[in-house]
């Protein structure tokens, strides 16, 4: 019998060497260990329904030169860390300058801070929950160290934007490491873009540690070309009494994949994580979650909404692991679906795992489509069947809409959703 | 202005309207009663455009123009509009962006501007305090959470704001208490107007107190059974639908049968 494909074996092509010793050897040995790693298949559970879609190019995007001015990605104003595919443009960057706060490219590191990173990197993540992260730490080229010192306080937004340009093709591998001291509070957006239609692939992780009392909001908005293939993920580690937020709001592609993974860690720490997926034509979206509650009395809140229309495929997995000593632990998920059209497919399932015996747990999903008798209201009044289509549809999903804090983002949002529904609900 | 001829409806098969002939003129009040399950809202639901239904032979005109052929929006934007007996609640969009989408369809259809939302809302309070409904409705999702006389007066307020040619209220009166009702009645009796048709459907004589009729016709098995003045819902009061040779059922089945139009 052949030999199954192994991770390793498809990818040979050397990474860029700009980084600290200490990296490098990081990632030397996190390649040595894909060696006899599999790629996903669709018998691999959590990659059942998006292993068809993964298409690996070993080729990295970053090796080839960057032709004339990034896309949109500059004009965002306020802090912003430009990343074009894959690498830090600094000329680009407006860093704060606070001296509480220090954000460093990997490869402006000491030794001994570049040693320190590598002692921690992955560490917020279950490898083999998120087997493709693993090509991210095998790979990464550079990346950020953003720390905050105890009681620091980011008074805005921090926009990190991952671009990939016209031209390129190959993977991408940004890699961003958080780490929140003691009752500090960021809030960081991180934005996908393209300005080309080539087929690269991104692969992010992004880390956050968060120190007691810290309070980290983090926007992801995955904007990605039509023919980027996304697959991001994002591990969170929290101490005592810190909160984490998270906005998820994602556009369909030919393979989006995002795990997020929060472990709650320390006593009265709470997580609130938000998620929409809007997905058309022969899109693939497929959003993993997993909150692992350890410590007593800690809060989880999860929200995920997706819509699929045409022949699009959304999925949505959502885990809760309660602890055994994880007592008082209070956990809420909600998952809801909207199918606008019969050929699309929506993939749902929420598990919980619970090992403690005082605990408040709550799930729900459902899958439905638009309400006919809502839309016989509406259009009873006027309403053109294209408005009152859209109006139910913004009412699926504006109240996380809503929740985003930065205006900016939720003004991108609605123009995408807008475009959406432009292409979606034709006027009769 | 309306004109009924021989309209026959079925849902799922099962023929409701056998024939309904009614001509109404503008400025006229008429009341449609009778019995549970007579097809009472299904007319409703048929004038408004609800595909649940089809249209299996007859004729409706709107000042000439064949009603049937056309969508529910397009119906009304040339002002038909339907009183609903069991107004939707549609969480997620608001009362006040509703009404202001709709006011603002018909304003384009009519080569109007549109109304911006500090106009709009002008305009929302005013009508809100005349059917006697906080304004603070306005701001949650359409009929959220709203009791059965809130949802009424809602949709009176809806006919204030998009002044229809044509207003059907399907049994706009029941479930209010006394005061409720005479907010309702005052709100339709606003709607009065010589250049407007109203059609009531009614189960009660009650509502005929406050809103007198021009017209009343009594609905029996899918056809107008009898057709008389004012005086004639006396009678039904009187003395039941029994000297009509209908026999009054008394059950959910008609509420059974207009469910399955929502």
């Amino acid at each position: 019998m052949k030999p199954a494909p192994t991770l390793s074996t498809a990818f040979l092509h050397p990474a860029g060497q700009a980084l600290p010793e200490p990296l490098l050897a990081l990632r030397k040995q996190r390649g040595a260990a894909l060696v006899d790693m599999p790629l996903p298949t669709r018998k691999t559970e959590n990659w059942k329904y998006s292993s068809k879609y993964l298409k690996l190019t070993d080729e990295m995007a970053s090796s080839l030169p960057i032709n004339g001015k990034a896309g949109s990605a500059l004009a965002v104003p306020g802090y912003k860390v430009v990343f074009i595919n894959g690498m830090v443009i600094p000329e680009a960057c407006e860093y704060p300058d606070l001296n509480n706060i220090l954000i460093q490219r990997f490869g402006d590191l000491s030794d001994a801070e570049a040693s320190e990173l590598a002692e921690r990197l992955d560490s917020t993540l279950d490898k083999k929950a998120v087997q493709l992260a693993g090509l991210n730490s095998a790979r990464f080229e550079d990346g950020l160290v953003i720390r905050l010192k105890p009681d620091a306080v980011l008074d805005q937004p921090l926009f990190i934007i991952h671009e990939v340009t016209a031209g390129h093709s190959g993977s991408a591998f940004p890699r961003i490491f958080v780490d929140a001291g003691r009752n500090s509070k960021i809030t960081l957006v991180e934005e996908y873009i393209s300005s080309g239609q080539e087929a690269v692939m991104v692969n992010t992780v992004t880390e956050f540690n968060l120190a007691e009392g810290a309070n980290v909001t983090n926007i992801r908005l995955s904007m990605d070309g039509e023919n980027v293939q996304h697959i991001g993920a994002t591990g969170v580690l929290q101490q005592r009494s810190s909160r984490f937020e998270s906005h998820c709001v994602g556009f369909g592609g030919p393979l989006r994949r995002h795990d997020l993974q929060v472990r709650l860690e320390g006593e009265g720490a709470e997580c609130k994580l938000n998620g929409v997926v809007v997905t058309q034509g022969t899109q693939h979206y497929d959003n993993h979650t997993t909150i692992e509650h350890v410590a007593p009395h800690c809060d989880s809140e999860e929200t995920y909404r997706n819509i699929a229309a045409d022949k699009s495929h959304a999925v949505f997995n959502g885990r809760i692991h309660i602890h055994q000593d994880a007592q008082k632990s209070n956990a809420n998920m909600n998952n809801k679906n909207l199918l606008l059209n019969t050929g699309a497919e929506i993939d749902t399932k929420p598990e919980l795992e619970i090992y403690a015996d005082d605990v408040k747990c709550a799930h729900g999903a459902t899958i439905g489509q638009l309400d006919e008798e809502s839309l016989f209201y509406l259009v009873s009044r006027g309403i053109s069947r294209r408005e009152a289509n859209v109006l139910l549809t913004m009412a699926f999903i504006n109240e996380l809409v809503a929740q985003i804090p930065v205006d900016a983002v939720k003004d991108t949002v609605q123009t995408h959703l807008n475009q959406f529904f432009d292409q979606t609900f034709q006027e009769a | 202005m309306l004109s009924i001829k021989n309209l026959h409806a079925s849902v799922e098969g099962k023929e409701i309207l056998k024939g309904i002939n009614l001509e109404i003129n503008a400025g006229e009040v008429h009341a449609i009663m009778g019995p549970n399950g007579s097809g009472k809202s299904t007319l409703a639901q048929v004038l408004a455009g609800n595909d649940a239904f089809d249209v299996t032979s007859g004729e409706v005109t709107l000042n000439g123009d064949n009603l049937l052929e056309k969508e529910t929006e397009a119906r009304a934007r040339d002002g038909v509009f339907l009183a609903f007996q069991y107004p939707v609640e549609i969480p997620g969009v608001s009362n006040l962006q509703f009404m202001r989408t709709a006011v603002n369809s018909m304003r384009h259809h009519r080569g109007e501007s549109e109304m911006n939302a500090a106009e709009f809302m002008k305009l929302a309070r005013e009508v809100s305090k005349q059917v006697d409904l906080d304004p603070a409705f306005l701001k949650r999702g359409v009929n959220e959470g709203f009791s059965g006389g809130e949802k009424k007066r809602n949709e009176i307020m809806q006919a204030l704001l998009l002044q229809p040619k044509l207003a059907i209220l399907d049994e706009t009166d029941s479930g209010l208490d006394i005061d409720a009702l005479k907010v309702v009645a005052d709100g339709v009796n606003a709607l009065r107007s010589k250049d407007r048709g109203i059609l009531m459907i009614t189960h009660y004589q009650r509502l005929l107190d406050h809103i007198v009729p021009d017209y009343v016709h009594v609905l029996a098995e899918g056809r107008i059974v009898k057709s008389g003045g004012r005086e004639l819902a006396l009678e039904l009061e009187d003395r039941g639908y029994g000297w009509l040779g209908i026999k009054d059922e008394a059950t959910d089945a008609d509420s059974a049968l207009s469910n399955s139009a929502h």
